[in-house]
């Protein structure tokens, strides 16, 4: 008979199921999938994230004088589903929790992240490339006898020969 | 009665139009008006089953070609002065389906959109932002159009 009474207090208890939002920030879990934002120094423009965005959102041209590349992701394309964040092989492309991207029209091309990534010269022959972050050089050539320091600032065949030259170098000084 | 104007003008009542959507974005639409942790009815907003109610048009999906005239025709149902705000990212860009053969939007190609909110889908929380940023549309809106003397805009 009572039972009535037992919900309504628990109710009571229990407070609003309804969130506080817009008067308060709702919760937003760690992990979600909001925009995404790219670390400038960590990409190396292999075009991955844009070969396989659904979206459509990012966009790599190099310049003209080919001294660098214009990278722009736009929200307004980006359906958040974090496949250039899992290919990326240097994660700079990472999603944060922000989703606060509504915005008026006069807006909607600016609501873009972009960034211009100068190329460097190899140290080997000249080529435009951009530097191997260390962290995955480190990884790639975990059992090479190759100076880390050096190599990531080579262009992918000077990296062959340099470390081809290297473990020669080894084979000869240590023969068995 | 200018007591009772004064309320009234701060309830926009809400249209949801499907272009073509994959029913996520209006999914997500329903879930912002129907489940308490959300209830966008606090803002004053209301769901309304007619075009001719309505004062902020909300639109998802990227307008196919087999849906388009229908949707321009319903939008021009709405009576000034309305707010339309594309909701997802196939409204505002054809997101996903971007490029396809049967694909007409984005929707700003055929109609004047007031605010985006972009998401695939966009949460419940980013939607509410969104209706939130057409409401103050919506009221400069009826204030101008109070200013320029017309109480009650036609239907075109
Ligand atoms: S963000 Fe990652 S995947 Fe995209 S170009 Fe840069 S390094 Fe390559
Ligand atoms: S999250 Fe998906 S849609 Fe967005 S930029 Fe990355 S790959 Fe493209
Ligand atoms: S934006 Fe994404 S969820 Fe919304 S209708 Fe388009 S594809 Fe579906």
């Amino acid at each position: 008979m009572f039972k009535f009474l037992k919900v309504l207090v628990k109710n009571i208890l229990q407070g609003p199921a309804t969130e506080a939002f817009p008067l308060q920030p709702a919760k937003t879990p760690d992990r979600f999938r909001g925009r995404v934002t790219l670390n400038p120094d960590l990409c190396v423009g292999c075009g991955i994230c844009s070969h396989v965005c659904s979206g459509d959102a990012i966009r790599i041209i190099p310049n003209e004088e080919k001294t660098g590349y214009h990278y722009t992701v736009w929200y307004n394309s980006c359906c958040l589903c974090g496949s250039c964040t899992y290919y990326c092989p240097t994660k700079a492309i990472t999603m944060t929790n922000n989703w606060h991207n509504s915005h008026k029209q006069d807006d909607k091309f600016k609501m873009a992240e972009h960034h211009f990534i100068p190329y460097l010269k190899c140290d080997g022959c000249g080529a435009p490339i951009r530097l191997l972050p260390p962290h995955l050089a480190t990884r790639i050539y975990a059992h090479s006898p190759v100076d880390i320091e050096k190599i990531i600032r080579l262009c992918p065949s000077c990296r062959q020969i340099a470390t081809a030259e290297r473990q020669g170098e080894l084979n000869e000084s240590n023969p068995e | 009665m200018s007591f009772l104007n004064n309320i009234a003008t701060k309830s926009p009542w809400l249209f949801r139009i499907n272009a073509g959507s994959c029913n996520g974005c209006d999914v997500e639409l329903a879930t912002t008006a129907f489940i308490p942790r959300f209830d966008v009815e606090r803002l004053g907003c209301k769901y309304c089953g007619s075009p001719r109610h309505a004062d902020i048009v909300l639109i998802t999906g990227p307008l196919t070609l087999k849906i388009k005239d229908q949707v321009l025709k319903v939008w021009n149902e709405i009576p000034e002065p309305k707010v339309t705000v594309a909701v997802g990212i196939c409204p505002i860009s054809g997101g996903v389906f971007k490029g396809g053969h049967s694909i007409e939007g984005p929707i700003d190609r055929y109609l004047p959109v007031d605010v985006n909110v972009p998401g695939c889908p966009p949460r419940p929380q980013a939607i509410m932002e969104g209706i939130l940023l057409a409401k103050e549309i919506w009221l400069k809106r009826i204030e101008e159009a109070e200013r320029k003397g017309v109480r009650h805009v036609q239907i075109s």
